[in-house]
């Protein structure tokens, strides 16, 4: 298991336990019957925490990346295959035989 | 289609090969992922690995694989008796298989028995009607005996039942353009163009026919398709860019004694464009030749 996989397991981890506490605060709100604006500090400093180490481990995980741009050197065509369904024989090299006389 | 990166790799691997630094099955698989007509450099080595007991058996299963390509390679480099071999042992191991059945109406045909080869083919097409290989090994048979009519006929009947084969109807570009019919070529390659519009090669084969077949509105289109190809490539076809200049001085050629409302709607800022991308190139690749490249491009601007 490497880091990037275990970095994102916890990220996960860090927002569901942000999502939990912000359900009990809710929960408390509802007891003390007053409104519900938004999370208190701590939890939005853990959701922050959480984002990053997701985002990270996002980037890192999956491995390298491919190139998107039709002219970047990996998905530049540069010539096409040598069509050889239609190969023929008779061009001129038949005329020379190779150098070395090779045996099977 | 060969990628930049595969291609440097190719040219690598090659010559560490040549060199003798090893790496010959690497070579050897990537020639024939790429579908690349090596034959000397893949007879060589291939045929050194296969003389080898040790390294023969090293490759398992694949070893078949590679009495194929060799016996390809073999018959392209005219020995055939290697060939006959290869094909001998494939027989052995694989008794009635069509496959082994090709490889030996290929190798007739590389003997130039064309009738044999003829009626092999017909057997081995009675028991499979729609092997495309079998189809196309007959158009290269027409083609061989320089029976360019017959060709076209034949690959005409295969393209109406197999439309999306992108290798036939490039050869069937290719033969009607050594025969001088551009606007069938014209007709083959957009068809290319349609299936597959992402690859420059085609934009730029299409406007080279343009060209050709001459006339104002062609080589405004083939202005445009050059123009597709410089920028489905980056800027990086040398070709393209020759053909922007030609085209534009044609084009002006052309128009010269027509009125103002026939003149060309595109901006002369694209010819211009297009010589300095090509000396900047010149500069960088071949230097040496930069002058012969300014007199050219003067000469256009002026005629």
């Amino acid at each position: 298991m490497n880091l990037g996989f275990l970095i994102g397991v916890l990220g996960v981890l860090i927002l569901s336990h942000a999502a939990y506490s912000t359900i009990q605060y809710r929960g408390l709100l509802k007891i003390t019957e007053e409104e519900f604006s938004g999370p208190p500090m701590n939890v939005v400093l853990e959701l922050i925490v959480g984002l990053a180490l997701c985002m990270w481990a996002a980037l890192t995980f999956p491995g390298k990346f491919l190139s998107i741009h039709p002219d970047s050197d990996e998905n530049r065509a540069v010539s096409l295959p040598d069509n050889s369904d239609f190969m023929i024989f008779n061009h001129r090299g038949r005329l020379f035989p190779p150098e070395i006389d090779m045996k099977f | 289609m060969v990628t930049k990166t595969e291609e440097t790799e190719l040219n690598q691997l090659e010559n560490q090969v040549e060199n003798g630094g090893g790496g010959d099955w690497e070579y050897l698989c990537l020639v024939r992922k790429l579908k690349v007509r090596r034959s000397e450099i893949v007879f060589k080595h291939g045929l050194s690995i296969l003389n080898d007991p040790g390294k023969r058996s090293a490759l398992g299963p694949e070893e078949w694989t590679l009495y194929e390509q060799v016996a390809i390679a073999a018959m392209d480099c005219q020995s055939l008796g290697v060939a006959q071999n290869c094909i001998k042992a494939l027989q052995k191991k694989f008794p009635e298989s069509k496959r082994v059945g090709k490889l030996e109406a290929l190798l007739l045909e590389a003997k130039g028995m064309w009738e044999e080869a003829e009626k092999a083919y017909t057997s081995l097409l009675e028991e499979n009607p729609l092997d495309q290989v079998i189809h196309k090994r007959k158009v290269a048979m027409a083609k061989a005996q320089g029976k360019a009519s017959l060709a076209i006929e034949h690959l005409n009947k295969y393209l109406e039942v197999f439309m999306a084969d992108h290798d036939a109807w490039r050869e069937l570009a290719e033969i009607y353009v050594s025969l001088q019919m551009y606007k069938q070529a014209a007709f083959c390659y957009e068809e290319l163009i349609l299936t597959q519009p992402t690859l420059p090669l085609y934009h730029l084969a299409y406007a080279d026919v343009l060209y050709t077949i001459g006339g104002l509105e062609n080589l405004i289109s083939a202005r445009k398709y050059y123009a597709a190809t410089i920028d489905l490539t980056g800027g990086k076809s040398t070709r393209a860019l020759l053909g922007i200049c030609l085209c534009g001085s044609a084009i002006a050629q052309l128009s010269r004694g027509r009125n103002k409302e026939d003149k060309d709607m595109a901006a002369p800022e694209l010819q211009s464009l297009a010589a300095t991308a090509l000396e900047k190139e010149y500069k960088q690749k071949a230097p040496a030749k930069l002058s012969l490249l300014s007199s050219a491009l003067r000469s256009l601007k002026l005629s």
